[in-house]
């Protein structure tokens, strides 16, 4: 009990666990430089998957819903056919390259209908059927169904990935991380709330911005602060950050401080999703989530490289998602995953959640633009990361290394 | 005529201008508004939480009486208000992003049941 009572500030020291990083200053070309987002474009996107949302929003066959790639600018059409597998098609018309279904989500009959010309594709994506047909020269309808995009589900998400032949499988993209992941209740949280919005910055600094707690103290006084800080942690260290090859893990400490007067009413008179208390479900958690086993965690930082990270608790979720548009440009999404509130009070401790975190997001992305700049105009050439600053760290680490293992391809490609 | 059960007739005061139909119109709302104009509904809905909460767990969603529809509203913009007035003393997020360029994709229905 008396060390439960007075639980230890985390030291230094996660960096030198991985001598591989090295700990001088780093480089902040690849932040802003048009020729390495070209590269990187070709080296990690291009081989990438991609989450582009739950079976859940699909459950029945003819279940639907469309999206537009945001890096990729591909439409994309993701369907549940009749043996209930999930497929996904490039939402292009083989006739003429309409978009084939322009509807967001929705259910089928076992057709979709081009609104150009009434081209029809079944939930197989094969072509069904062609009006007029005996106007045609002879197309062959068994080979111009729609085309298929790879796809995959891991825990419920869906995955896609924008090359024809991947570089890899989505359970090896995954990796370890996947497979110490996997077992939390991801389906449990059934209720979700999205809100995107676009940051002029590269996709490198938006996952920066929750990847390091060394500016809690700072940046966030008033909201986060009063917990992660909580007993004696006035810096507000990280109980650890884990390396998975390319995707890598922050476990945070906290201490549950006094609540604010609101907070208090949705912590303990609205049982519903919290963001800081740990609660128990009556399930272990997996290997991966809570790594080091701490009483004193609250909150991991999941992080898929390149482009999706979970901030998640024993009770609830947040998918942190960025698409890059450019050099200095990306589209964030946040969706907040939470259990399905029973009563009315309830629901008030989802909303509470739901403003939190997207307060807190955006104070957060104060920084964004301001680094991107500084970064564009030259005036910072060089970052300085802390020990605690390790995930950044890491990106970058992971990102040059990716970047020179392609030139080196190229060159002997040419060679 | 009131629109609130009637236990909580105090609050009836509020209900033209702070229950709005969903989490957009709400945080509108929050900016769109004085911090002092803020910190009065704020004040009036923060003593009576507790109460309002009680009424509330006894509705569940998808079957509520009209009336506990708007006293949830009310707490819903509370739950919105809640950081502009406990952690920035200004509508807006002090020193943060321009919360309004943000777009909501995805909602949780304010009343219908959850599964």
């Amino acid at each position: 009990m008396n060390e439960l009572a007075t639980p230890p500030v985390p030291g230094i020291g996660l960096t030198a666990r991985y001598p591989e990083i090295d700990t001088g200053p780093v480089d902040t070309a690849i932040y802003h430089e048009p020729a390495a987002y070209a590269k990187e474009m070709e080296a990690i996107f291009k081989r990438s998957w991609f989450m582009v949302g739950r079976t859940e929003q699909i459950a029945r066959a003819g279940d639907f819903f469309t999206y537009t790639l945001p890096t990729f600018r591909q439409e994309i059409l993701v369907c549940r056919d009749r043996d209930g597998h999930v497929n996904a098609f490039h939402n292009v018309c083989t006739h003429r390259g309409n978009v084939v279904e322009h509807r967001k989500e929705g259910h089928s009959q076992g057709l979709f209908m081009c609104r150009f010309h009434g081209w029809a594709f079944d939930l197989k994506g094969g072509l069904a059927r062609i009006r007029d047909e005996e106007g045609f020269f002879g197309v062959d309808k068994s080979c111009n169904g729609l085309k298929r995009m790879p796809v995959g589900v891991w825990q419920g998400f869906i995955w896609v990935c924008p090359s024809d032949e991947p570089y890899q499988s989505l359970e090896d993209f995954l990796g370890e991380q996947g497979r110490d992941t996997a077992g939390y209740p991801w389906g449990a949280c059934t209720q979700s709330y999205q809100f995107e919005v676009e940051v002029d910055c590269n996709w490198k600094l938006v996952n920066d911005s929750p990847a390091e707690v060394y500016h809690i103290p700072v940046l966030h006084p008033n909201s986060a602060a009063p917990t992660m800080m909580a007993s004696g942690n006035i810096m507000g260290r990280l109980l650890g950050t884990e390396i998975k090859g390319h995707h890598r893990t922050n476990s945070h400490y906290s201490v549950m401080g006094e609540p604010k007067p609101v907070q208090k009413l949705a912590y303990f008179h609205a049982a519903a999703a919290q963001n800081v208390a740990v609660d128990d479900k009556g399930y272990e958690l997996p290997k991966g989530i809570n790594p080091t086993r701490s009483p004193w965690w609250t909150v991991d930082l999941i992080q898929f490289f390149p482009t999706i990270g979970f901030t998640l608790s024993a009770g609830m979720y947040t998918a942190h998602q960025v698409w890059p548009l450019g050099p200095n440009k990306s589209l964030y999404q946040q969706r907040v995953f939470v259990r399905p509130a029973k009563t009315a009070a309830e629901r008030f401790g989802q909303e509470n959640t739901m403003v939190e975190f997207r307060d807190v997001v955006m104070e957060d992305f104060s920084t964004l633009e301001r680094i991107q700049r500084a970064l564009d105009t030259g005036q910072i050439k060089q970052f300085h990361y802390h020990d605690h600053e390790l995930a950044l760290r890491h990106q970058h680490h992971v990102v040059t290394t990716i970047l020179a293992e392609w030139d080196r391809e190229q060159a002997s490609a040419q060679g | 005529m009131t629109t609130l059960p009637p236990d909580f007739a105090d609050l009836e005061r509020f209900v033209p201008d702070w229950v709005h139909a969903d989490a957009p119109a709400r945080m509108a709302k929050r900016q769109g508004s004085t911090i002092a104009d803020i910190k009065a509904f704020y004040q009036a809905m923060l003593p009576r939480g507790e109460a309002v909460l009680a009424c509330l767990r006894g509705h569940q969603l998808g079957d509520l009486p009209a009336e506990v529809e708007t006293l949830l509203r009310l707490m819903l913009m509370l739950a919105e208000v809640a950081p502009a007035v406990e952690w920035y003393d200004d509508p807006a997020v002090y020193d943060g992003f321009p919360v309004g360029r943000i777009c909501y994709t995805r909602l949780i229905s304010d009343t219908g049941a959850q599964a």
